[in-house]
């Protein structure tokens, strides 16, 4: 089967899971006892200005009819108004997911050149002190509160060492920022040869990444081991061992094989950091989709909360689909039962 | 057979336990540190959580009553950090407790009987995978109101499907076993061939995972109350206790949040370090390839 067909599949696949995040959403912000209309209307407004507002928004239909109504915009590509900043809320998504994909990109990739290498040694020997100890960091990693971890970061690098920046979003107010590209101020500002912005959006993503970066590692660490381990201990690394391979060869073949779980387990740690990022964000200002969606939830505002559930559950669908068709270019067993 | 020659005594199967796997006696140790803490905190906090003196607040650490400080409403943080733990076995014990005891049921029914079950609970569980469950859980605490009993409840449902997933991996195998197929054509009812014969067999990766979901639903009640939805201030939960020190951070008073995040990576780590290593005394392949 081709690539486009499989695409197509899991598509297929996908759109009564997407549909499935949606109605919860839906109804999860409806069922709740904030009065959207009310904070709209401010407080001058009378009834019958409440009650227009109301059927305009179409609260007065029942809630099938309102989801209905959704999705017929929703296949138009409107995903409704944000009442925070009255934005379209497909406007407010394109201009706040780029910098949540910067930092999640950044912590995921360096997550990944520092937990795969680590868990591959670990496993190597099993309950050797590297393992203990990598075991041990994993494990405290998975303890970290990444919102804390950010504060005393702030704490120690910006009021007591004063190496970094104010943690006020992505470049200092100072520096005139790039003209927008790719949506990453880092990226933008090499593009744009604007170096003084360029220094600046990497000091600001210093902090953010690297605690993000530590959280990211414990998982991919523990995994990476387990997987490694498994593979070891296989007949086939046996058998090669057995016919007196070299250690590097028996070394590569177990790469290989453990290649393919592990980008799978990339995948996943993507998305689940892509939610998880929102806590930095807070803690940073950082302004990113997180942030945004966060507010939101707070807020009570229901067509931002569903275009940011919407989001995430679509970017986790790609990704899944990416990591999915990496696999089918790495393996031929899952070319051939494909 | 009084067993006076064979029967090893408490102290020595703990000993044994303890040599077996180091990692879950020190997370142990840890958890009954903070156990103690929180059935005794009256006695051993020097102040009560919630009593503020108006006129000290922000004192650092070691500053006359305040042994770690007081915070911005004057209270101590010693005090409070201690209470917290209250509030961390509060939302553990019940959240665990409702974890076990949907998710199990679940997962024995979707795998012994499969069809509509089966297919309800793999629909949900996919959901859940593309859905990150502190959002989840986040929008739900928003929606549906912030007590802490709502904090429990959310986070227990939320996570009860990954117990279900487990038992019903375990349900699935066992259900072509030899013994399992012998006791069905014994003519047991199959309520005893679930409870008698296969539930034991199929709850032990379970048991290894109660104590790491329980670390997750410590994380995230913790999560909420720093965001400012859950628990609300003044009461001493060290999620609310950071929220508070968050904005003392920046003007260097560091205390306020530095110490009951420690408490709260000290018990989540507890919990971790007790799940891990209570899947190395319960896995007996691992137990025989371990050393």
């Amino acid at each position: 089967m081709s690539a486009s067909g499989f695409l197509l599949r899991r598509a297929i696949v996908a759109i009564p899971v997407v549909l499935g995040i949606l109605f919860v959403t839906f109804m999860l912000v409806r069922i709740g006892d904030q009065d959207p209309v009310a904070m709209l209307a401010g407080p001058m407004a009378d009834a019958p200005m409440l009650a227009r507002i109301r059927a305009e928004l179409m609260l007065d239909q029942p809630l099938l009819t309102q989801f209905w109504a959704y999705l017929g915009r929703l296949v138009q590509g409107d995903l409704g108004r944000s009442w925070q900043g009255n934005a379209a809320v497909t406007h407010e998504i394109a201009t706040h997911l780029p910098a949540t994909l910067e930092l999640v990109t950044l912590a995921v990739g360096l997550g990944a050149l520092i937990g795969v290498p680590v868990g591959l040694h670990a496993a190597e020997r099993p309950n050797g002190w590297f393992d203990q100890l990598s075991r041990f960091g994993s494990l405290f990693g998975f303890s970290l509160p990444t919102y804390w971890l950010g504060l005393m970061a702030i704490f120690v690098f910006f009021f007591l060492l004063g190496w970094a920046p104010a943690p006020m979003g992505r470049v200092s107010m100072m520096v005139t920022p790039p003209t927008p590209i790719t949506g990453s101020v880092l990226l933008d500002s090499l593009l744009t040869a604007n170096w003084e912005s360029a220094w600046s959006a990497a000091g600001q993503l210093v902090l953010p990444v690297g605690c993000f970066t530590i959280v990211a590692t414990a998982p991919i660490i523990k995994h990476t081991r387990a997987i490694a381990i498994e593979v070891m201990g296989s007949d086939y690394i046996r058998y090669a061992r057995a016919c007196g391979f070299p250690r590097g060869v028996v070394r590569g073949i177990a790469l290989r094989a453990a290649l393919v779980p592990v980008i799978t387990f990339v995948g996943s740690e993507f998305t689940s950091l892509l939610a998880a990022a929102s806590l930095i964000e807070f803690v940073f200002a950082w302004g990113g989709l997180g942030h945004w969606g966060l507010n939101a939830i707070l807020l009570g505002d229901f067509a931002a909360v569903q275009g940011y559930v919407l989001t995430l559950a679509i970017a986790s669908v790609l990704i899944f689909a990416l990591v999915d068709l990496t696999v089918l270019l790495l393996e031929p067993r899952a070319q051939a039962r494909a | 057979m009084s067993g006076s020659l064979a029967a090893p005594s408490a102290l020595d199967r703990l000993r044994g336990i303890a040599r077996r796997s180091p990692t879950f006696a020190l997370g142990f140790a840890v958890l009954l540190v903070f156990a103690i803490l929180a059935v005794f905190a009256d006695a051993i906090a020097p102040l009560p959580p919630t009593l503020s003196f108006p006129y000290e607040t922000l004192r650092p650490p070691g500053t006359g009553r305040f042994v770690l400080g007081s915070d911005g409403n004057g209270m101590d943080v010693l005090s409070r950090v201690i209470h917290g733990a209250r509030y961390a076995f509060g939302i553990a014990l019940p959240a665990g407790a409702i974890m076990a005891l949907v998710g199990i049921p679940l997962g024995l029914i979707a795998g012994w009987r499969g069809g509509w079950v089966d297919e309800v609970l793999l629909r949900v569980l996919d959901v859940l995978r593309a859905f990150p469950t502190i959002i989840l859980a986040l929008a739900i605490v928003a929606a549906t109101g912030q007590g802490f009993l709502n904090v429990i409840l959310v986070v227990g449902f939320l996570d009860s499907p990954i117990f279900a997933r487990i038992v019903r991996a375990e349900v699935l195998a066992l259900r072509q076993a030899t013994f399992v197929r012998a006791a069905v054509a014994a003519g047991n009812p199959e309520w005893r061939v679930l409870l008698v014969h296969i539930l034991p067999n199929a709850i032990l990766g379970a048991t290894a995972q109660l104590p790491l979901r329980m670390a997750w639903a410590v994380r995230i009640s913790a999560t909420l109350a720093f965001i400012g939805i859950g628990v609300q201030a003044p009461a001493p939960e060290w999620g609310a206790m950071i929220r508070q020190g968050a904005e003392y951070v920046i003007s260097g008073e560091w205390w306020v949040a530095l110490f009951p995040g420690l408490a709260l990576i000290a018990m989540v780590l507890g919990l971790n370090l007790a799940g891990d290593g209570l899947s190395d005394l319960l896995d007996p392949k691992r137990r025989a390839t371990g050393k």
